[in-house]
């Protein structure tokens, strides 16, 4: 698996297999290759994700709690 | 040397010399008035009337106010917002008296308010315009209002560090304090007092000393406030003075006055951002800072809100590309019931590849059939799956 890819690369990469899949001109026996691929593009975006919105989430906790300690709630 | 007459009989002659030629008669007269002895509880008031010139007194007369003219006094007081005291200058109507034993005084019938008010508006209006006229880069006046360099000066995000300027002890002070100590958001201030008197005549002076040293401190200030108690009859001439308002005009640190009067704003208060009260000066501070946290909790709702849209969308078209991938994995496909045609272990595509007693594999969900071609038709119309 790539896992190297950032987000936005396995994403890119995601949606041309996509876009490849959608057109229908995949030889059929190039399908199973692609579909794999995508499917890895799409773990790494997944995790990716996953990992984001918990990098997120616990920034703005912690401007949160800042806050409120400060107004003393 | 003729006999001499009696005191009394000269006393009266001098009288009677006064009395034909003043008596009924009133005068209007304008004067400084000098060594004022009010005696609010019997309601009189002793005082002299007197006249300069190039700062020299040329003229010097007793006069009092009796009990039916004291009223005139505090008319004084509460129509010009200054105390009747040393160095005012009124128009009055009096009358002449002479007395044989208190000697020769003027009574004190009524003193000229609109006047007195022309004179201070007049004294107003020569020091507004000499201020635009001699500081154009600082003070203009646009449309009725005074922009001055300092009133322009934008307020800092936050105001934190305060530069006070008021009397010791006074109300003002108390006030001020009192509604920065208290403020519902807790929010805390780093205050420095300057403290100096405020009223006299020289108090523009020792307000404009404590500027000098509030711009000469190592300390960098957010704003400068200037109060003064409300309640007390002041005298405000200090904040009409030509030479502090140009020094509060021209200040780098923006200036807010609260000195408590109702009548129209002092001049200091048009070259400044004007507040009217201590108080008010206080809770605009509290609301200014208020105001940017609102702006800081408004920004962080959306950036939550951006950043939970953003990730929506992504998580979204992850699951649309998810399904569209599901759909075209051959596995799905002989899931519902398709077959793959292969030869010498490669897909066939193209039916053309076929021919009769060919051996091929079609593949299905669970097994593959081994089959030979015995026979290959063309479809008569399109089979439609």
């Amino acid at each position: 698996m790539k896992s190297g890819l950032n987000y936005s690369e396995a994403y890119k990469k995601l949606e041309e297999l996509v876009e490849q899949l959608e057109d229908g001109n995949i030889p059929l026996d190039k399908l199973a290759a692609k579909v794999k691929l995508a499917n890895e593009m799409i773990v790494v975006c997944e995790n990716k994700l996953r990992q984001i919105q918990a990098e997120v989430e616990a920034v703005t906790d912690k401007v949160s709690k800042k806050s409120k300690s400060k107004n003393g709630n | 040397m003729t006999d001499p007459i009696k005191l009394s009989t000269l006393t009266q002659l001098i009288q009677d010399a006064i009395q034909s030629r003043f008596e009924g008669e009133v005068f209007t007269v304008s004067a400084r008035i000098m060594n004022v002895k009010k005696y609010e509880s019997s309601r009189r008031c002793y005082l002299t009337l007197e006249e300069y010139e190039y700062g020299t007194k040329t003229t010097e007369i007793r006069a009092v106010f009796w009990a039916n003219a004291y009223s005139e006094i505090e008319k004084f007081e509460k129509v010009l917002k200054q105390p009747f005291k040393d160095g005012a200058e009124i128009t009055c109507k009096v009358k002449v008296r002479y007395h044989k034993v208190y000697g020769l005084n003027l009574d004190v019938l009524q003193i000229d308010v609109a006047h007195a008010l022309g004179t201070l508006e007049l004294e107003r209006q020569q020091t507004l315009e000499k201020l635009v006229r001699e500081n154009p880069e600082s003070i203009q006046l646009y449309d009725g209002v005074f922009r001055t360099f300092n009133n322009r000066l934008p307020l800092p995000l936050v105001i934190s560090k305060i530069a006070l300027i008021t009397a010791p002890n006074s109300d003002g002070q108390r006030d001020f304090l009192q509604e920065l100590k208290q403020n519902k958001h807790e929010y805390q201030f780093a205050i420095t007092e300057f403290l100096t008197t405020i009223q006299g005549d020289n108090a523009h002076q020792l307000i404009l000393e404590q500027l000098q040293l509030i711009e000469q401190s190592k300390e960098p200030f957010d704003l400068v406030a200037i109060v003064r108690g409300g309640g007390s009859l002041g005298d405000f001439k200090p904040f009409d003075e030509y030479e502090l308002c140009v020094y509060v005009a021209k200040f780098p640190v923006p200036v807010f006055t609260g000195i408590g009067h109702d009548r129209n704003q002092s001049i200091v208060d048009l070259m400044a951002r004007e507040q009217k009260t201590p108080t008010k000066v206080a809770a605009m501070i509290v609301e200014h800072n208020f105001s940017f946290e609102n702006t800081l909790i408004d920004l962080r709702r959306r950036v939550t809100d951006a950043i939970t849209r953003q990730l929506d969308r992504a998580t979204e078209k992850l699951d649309q590309a998810k399904r569209i991938i599901r759909l075209s994995s051959p596995q799905d496909i002989l899931n519902r019931g398709f077959a793959i045609i292969t030869h010498n272990d490669q897909i066939v595509v193209d039916p053309k590849k076929i021919t009769e007693q060919m051996q091929i594999q079609t593949i299905l969900k669970n097994e593959t059939i081994h089959s030979t071609v015995t026979k290959k038709t063309k479809n008569e119309k399109r089979v439609e799956l």
